[in-house]
């Protein structure tokens, strides 16, 4: 099986629109509401995550093989957590304001969904080039999502880009924007912009509304004669 | 037998990396360690920072130490560090479970006051590192002291577990606004100042931080502890003097 160019833009290409892992597998949102209020702090997440998932799918994948099938979560997530390790002291010393602001994010990379999800999904199953490529087109999946949403945080909530001001200054700080709750009514808002531009992605209403069909119990009135 | 080889492998693999990873970046986080507690001890200080004032800032600053057994103003090392010399037992002792209020369990002998003086041998303000347990951990700061050496000038922690949120919120630029101006020292030259629950009455009180009465309380007992008989007090009472003379 040889990977074709075609093949390898759909790897990297697929995720990031028809089929995200926010938007459309609605995984790793934790992180996608802490860490989307400056866009310097999202963009250094999102690579983070993104060396995390890449790297992570094409260490599994190698030893796919050799992992025992009933202790493999635990060995996909030493591999996992070792990556995480690497990226939070390597941020630590190069990247130390950004790095405080994150916080406990960046260890959290080791629970985030989409690592663990693409890990067991499909770098169990294929070979190390096309999960290496699948783990970046899921790291730009998700890039993408939260630059959108910390750019309309940033711009919208702070009033500014990249931490220098951009709106004018009777633009007052709008900090319901700068709050956690905002990023659930972006994220809804994309999802329904997506699905309506794709269609497919719209799912079947599993619990459609009826009609109420239930007989109330007819309770016998008794005859209270006083 | 693979159940067992092939973890073993996984394991042994990624803690040599880890490890190498962690030796190879250790310099550049020591050296960003370093110059954060500069930034704080500046901003400690209430004295803002502009892109590269830091190094100059600190030219200007006087570093004495002190011996906390007798209060007598010491010369060290040069390479001497107040927090690596609590690990050391010629450099450090136990605290007494009675006096450790701010429950340090070792203290280091001597201790570093960073002073501005200014050509008339005059202090201009002082800034003292401060640490003490709060809830989950000990905090690390620096308090800040006007000339007077007993209105407060700010206050800074540059290491601490407590929540985000919380307990963290020891960061808050709010709350720490509050500190300025506020005394340590009342009439008698008791340490007053402490962290409240509520709202603060007068200059000895600052207002509590909601949900974390522990970390407040830990607040309040390490200015107690290194502002006290124990610690800097008394060679803060000596410190005017002492540049005067010197």
């Amino acid at each position: 099986m040889k990977l074709t160019g075609k093949e390898a833009r759909k790897l990297l290409f697929d995720p990031i629109v028809e089929n995200n892992p926010i938007a459309l597998q609605i995984l790793g949102i934790c992180s996608a509401l802490a860490v989307t209020v400056k866009m310097d702090v999202t963009l250094v997440m999102c690579a983070a995550l993104t060396t995390v998932v890449a790297f992570s799918n094409f260490f599994v994948s190698i030893i796919r093989h050799y992992i025992p099938d009933n202790i493999r979560i635990i060995v996909q997530m030493t591999i996992i957590s070792s990556l995480v390790i690497i990226v939070d002291e390597v941020l630590k010393a190069y990247v130390y304001e950004i790095s405080k602001q994150l916080s406990v994010f960046v260890g959290l990379i080791i629970t985030n969904c989409i690592v663990m999800g693409r890990a067991e999904a499909y770098a169990m199953k294929n070979p190390p080039i096309r999960s290496f490529l699948d783990g970046l087109g899921n790291g730009f999946g998700y890039s993408f999502i939260l630059i959108v949403v910390a750019f309309i945080r940033e711009l919208f909530g702070a009033g500014e880009f990249f931490g220098i001001p951009v709106m004018p200054s009777w633009y007052p700080v709008n900090n319901f924007l700068l709050l956690p709750p905002s990023s659930f009514i972006i994220i809804g808002l994309m999802i329904w912009a997506i699905r309506t531009y794709s269609k497919s992605q719209v799912e079947e209403n599993e619990n459609p509304l009826k009609a109420h069909t239930f007989k109330p119990l007819t309770v016998k009135k008794e005859a209270t004669d006083g | 037998m693979r159940n067992l080889v092939i973890p073993l492998l996984v394991c042994i693999a990624c803690a040599v990396v880890v490890s190498i990873t962690a030796v190879v970046v250790r310099a550049e986080q020591i050296a960003n360690v370093e110059n954060e507690k500069k930034n704080k001890i500046i901003s400690a200080a209430g004295i803002e920072i502009v892109e590269g004032s830091v190094e100059n800032e600190f030219k200007k600053i006087t570093t004495l130490y002190v011996d906390f057994r007798s209060n007598e103003f010491v010369s060290v090392e040069e390479k001497y560090d107040h927090l690596k010399a609590v690990l050391k037992p010629d450099l450090s002792g136990i605290v007494p479970k009675e006096k450790d209020i701010a429950i340090l369990k070792r203290r280091e002998h001597v201790g570093p006051i960073y002073a501005w003086i200014s050509e008339s041998k005059e202090v201009e303000r002082v800034v003292l590192p401060i640490r003490g347990y709060g809830l989950w951990g000990t905090l690390y700061g620096y308090l800040s002291l006007d000339s007077d050496l007993n209105s407060v000038n700010g206050i800074e922690f540059y290491d601490h577990k407590e929540t985000p949120g919380l307990g963290g919120e020891v960061e808050n630029e709010d709350w720490k606004a509050i500190w300025k101006g506020k005394l340590i020292y009342n009439q008698d030259g008791g340490v007053e100042l402490r962290v409240v629950k509520g709202i603060a009455k007068d200059e000895y009180q600052i207002d509590g931080l909601s949900g974390a009465t522990l970390t407040s309380n830990g607040v309040s007992n390490m200015i107690n502890y290194w502002l006290g008989d124990e610690a800097y007090g008394p060679a803060l009472n000596k410190l005017k003097e002492h540049v005067k003379n010197s």
